[in-house]
């Protein structure tokens, strides 16, 4: 008998027995293993490689009254996927995010061939279309450690971190939420030191995080999410809006790329007028200064103060 | 056929590559791994083909043919003909698993393999221009919910703030880029603000700090060449087909350096060190007044003054004294906007 027809027999036969079996009546029940110290190793064996692909082998004692053997058990509530139902287009969903993942690790692969089993009606209806990357600015190790800490709940953890500034310095953080934005994942969490809930860019981590023990729970109706959705131009809520005027060669860009924006009508040279959400001047200027004289600020004046300064502080040096 | 969308959603599996030369056996761990997956599938989906299954579960056929054989010869005590599992493997090619009631469920999620695909999962819906999107959160709260605490935790606190740029024409680029289709574009630089026509071949579309990019052998210059799928101003295909170079998509450099290269030494103060974040330096020295000496290969001169411009007045350039004159330059047409 080879190894793989062993070991679906064992499985098969510890998912079936009613109660826990001895390596003595496996032994006996299921053929395979001679009555020998090679025998027992090869058992050994079979149970490791089990174990290697996540089957709940358990030993537990037969009888708990005597010094009875040592008994093995697969407990079937804990080997069995759940039934979760996906439709055609949710399993095709799920395979184009495993699949747009970078690297060599195929267990979010793996995990939605373990899903295809619950498809409704056992078809995909449906063109798949093409595949698409998403590319992280992290290696996956940093991500599983953080997100490890978040997802056991109440978990402080503790690294060092860099600032956009520059400065680096040691963290405590309750783990409260992970969060994905614009191609960044970030840990937001109470910081110890600071009293205040924060979000950490984990490609900022100048280590990677460790976990020190308890730490608080994140109040009712906490978002991550809430903590990294900076606006367009920065942090904070947007306070006003401000109109910039854009030439032809970049208006058609600017229009179709931000969904808040309110487009007017172009003038005669082609110039068009777009209002957008401000919430801080300087990156606002910024931005518009990457147009460079492709666009001109109308309003508000102190946007246009701000981007006429920068300029003159360039012209003036 | 119903089984064509199977098909389709096979392709572009990362195990679908054919092995070349000699074909490694492979362990009988592996081959129980995938057994325990494969046959819950077959037991519910009774009928499936065999090519298909081997397509979907990323499996050599012949190696997939190999392994039902040994489940054929596998069962329960006393392993009389009755108690051995039935597979049918019929001459149409199609599959059927019978008596095996025991692994007509897949084993568990491992913790890992939840987790992987719950994050890749959520970074995909917070990626904007994604049509399946709202399957794919549909999928996700499924799975939250459906495979328990004890194998991903607190999933729930695992969110995508949806940000960065849509592109109009990405699902027409990723459709083209499927199919292998040469496409006209018109494309606008980001470093100039060029427009240009050029026939190219996509090969890989991927998203990056909030873009879609899509990598491409470009006929015009006959190199390869990194496009943002946002300022892609239209796509038409040119009815050929192109064989793919093998060019690399998600996680490569958005830059690729190039012999015409200049270099560019810049000082930077802390409102502008993310530019030595966002481009990839060749040098970048701590000085004593805290700000950050950089070295970064540009393409185009004008394509750094425009940078130095949007961080003025926190860049200083050292060199070459060229891109300081067209740093002024651009800094004087600009402020003619306002005066």
């Amino acid at each position: 008998m080879n190894q793989l027809e062993r070991l679906l027999n064992l499985v098969g036969l510890l998912l079936e027995s009613l109660r826990p079996l001895t390596f003595e009546e496996i032994r006996e029940q299921m053929q395979g293993y001679e009555p020998s110290d090679s025998g027992k190793r090869k058992f050994e064996r079979d149970k490791d490689v089990l174990r290697d692909n996540g089957i709940p082998i358990e030993l537990v004692s037969s009888d708990p009254w005597e010094g009875s053997p040592q008994a093995y058990t697969i407990a079937k509530d804990r080997y069995y996927l759940p039934e979760i139902s996906f439709s055609p287009q949710e399993l095709s969903a799920l395979f184009l995010a495993a699949r747009s993942g970078v690297g060599e690790d195929p267990s979010a692969e793996q995990a939605v061939r373990k899903l295809l089993s619950g498809a409704e009606g056992g078809v995909f209806s449906g063109a798949a279309p093409g595949p698409l990357g998403i590319g992280p600015d992290i290696d996956g190790g940093r991500l599983t450690a953080t997100a490890e800490a978040v997802l056991r709940g109440g978990r402080r953890v503790r690294f060092s971190y860099t600032t956009a500034r520059g400065d680096r310095s040691d963290r405590s953080v309750d783990a409260y939420g992970l969060a994905w934005r614009a191609g960044h994942w970030y840990l937001v969490g109470r910081d110890d030191e600071r009293d205040d809930v924060r979000a950490f860019r984990l490609s900022r981590f100048a280590s990677d995080p460790a976990d020190i023990g308890e730490g608080s729970e994140p109040p009712e109706d906490f978002h991550a999410a809430d903590h990294v959705d900076i606006g367009l131009w920065g942090p904070g809520q947007p306070g006003g809006t401000a109109t910039v005027a854009f030439s032809p060669d970049v208006a058609w860009w600017v229009t179709t790329g931000i969904p808040e924006a309110v487009v007017g009508e172009a003038n005669k040279e082609g110039w068009v007028e777009v209002t957008v959400p401000s919430t801080d001047d300087v990156s606002l200027a910024s931005w518009v200064l990457g147009f460079a004289a492709d666009a001109r600020v109308v309003s508000p004046g102190a946007l246009r103060d701000e981007v006429v300064g920068r300029i003159e502080a360039v012209l003036g040096a | 056929m119903p089984e064509d969308g199977i098909d389709e959603l096979a392709e572009g599996s990362k195990s679908r590559k054919p092995r070349r030369g000699k074909t490694r056996q492979a362990k009988a761990s592996e081959r129980l791994a995938r057994l325990l997956v494969i046959v819950p599938y077959l037991v519910e989906h009774p009928g499936t083909h065999i090519d298909v299954a081997a397509r979907l579960f990323g499996v050599d056929r012949d190696a997939l043919v190999d392994d039902l054989k040994v489940v054929f010869l596998s069962g329960l005590p006393p392993y009389s003909p009755g108690d051995l599992i039935d597979v049918e493997l019929d001459e149409d090619g199609t599959v059927s698993i019978r008596m095996a009631d025991h692994f007509s469920r897949p084993l568990r999620l491992t913790r890992h393999e939840a987790l992987s695909l719950y994050l890749q999962g959520t970074a995909l819906v917070g990626t904007p221009g994604v049509p399946e999107a709202t399957a794919l959160t549909s999928a996700l709260a499924k799975l939250r919910e459906g495979i328990g605490d004890d194998t991903l935790g607190a999933a729930e606190r695992v969110e995508a703030a949806e940000a960065g740029r849509p592109a109009e024409l990405l699902d027409t680029i990723r459709e083209a880029a499927a199919a292998r289709e040469r496409v006209e574009i018109v494309y606008v630089a980001l470093s100039t603000g060029e427009e240009s026509t050029r026939t190219v071949d996509p090969e890989e579309v991927f998203s990056s700090l909030g873009n879609w990019y899509v990598a491409a052998w470009d006929h015009s210059r006959d190199e390869e060449r990194l496009f943002r799928a946002d300022r892609m101003r239209s796509v038409r295909s040119t009815g050929e087909t192109f064989e793919p170079r093998g060019l690399e998509g998600a996680g490569r450099p958005l830059y690729s350096p190039g012999e015409r290269d200049v270099q560019v030494r810049l000082v930077l103060k802390p409102e502008a060190r993310w530019i030595a974040e966002y481009h990839p330096v060749d040098e970048a020295a701590e000085r004593a007044d805290g700000q950050l000496e950089v070295a970064l290969r540009a393409k185009e001169l004008d394509w750094a003054a425009r940078l130095v411009l949007r961080v003025a007045p926190y860049a200083e350039v050292l060199a070459p004294q060229t891109l300081q004159e067209r740093v002024k330059g651009l800094a004087r047409r600009t402020r003619e906007q306002y005066f």
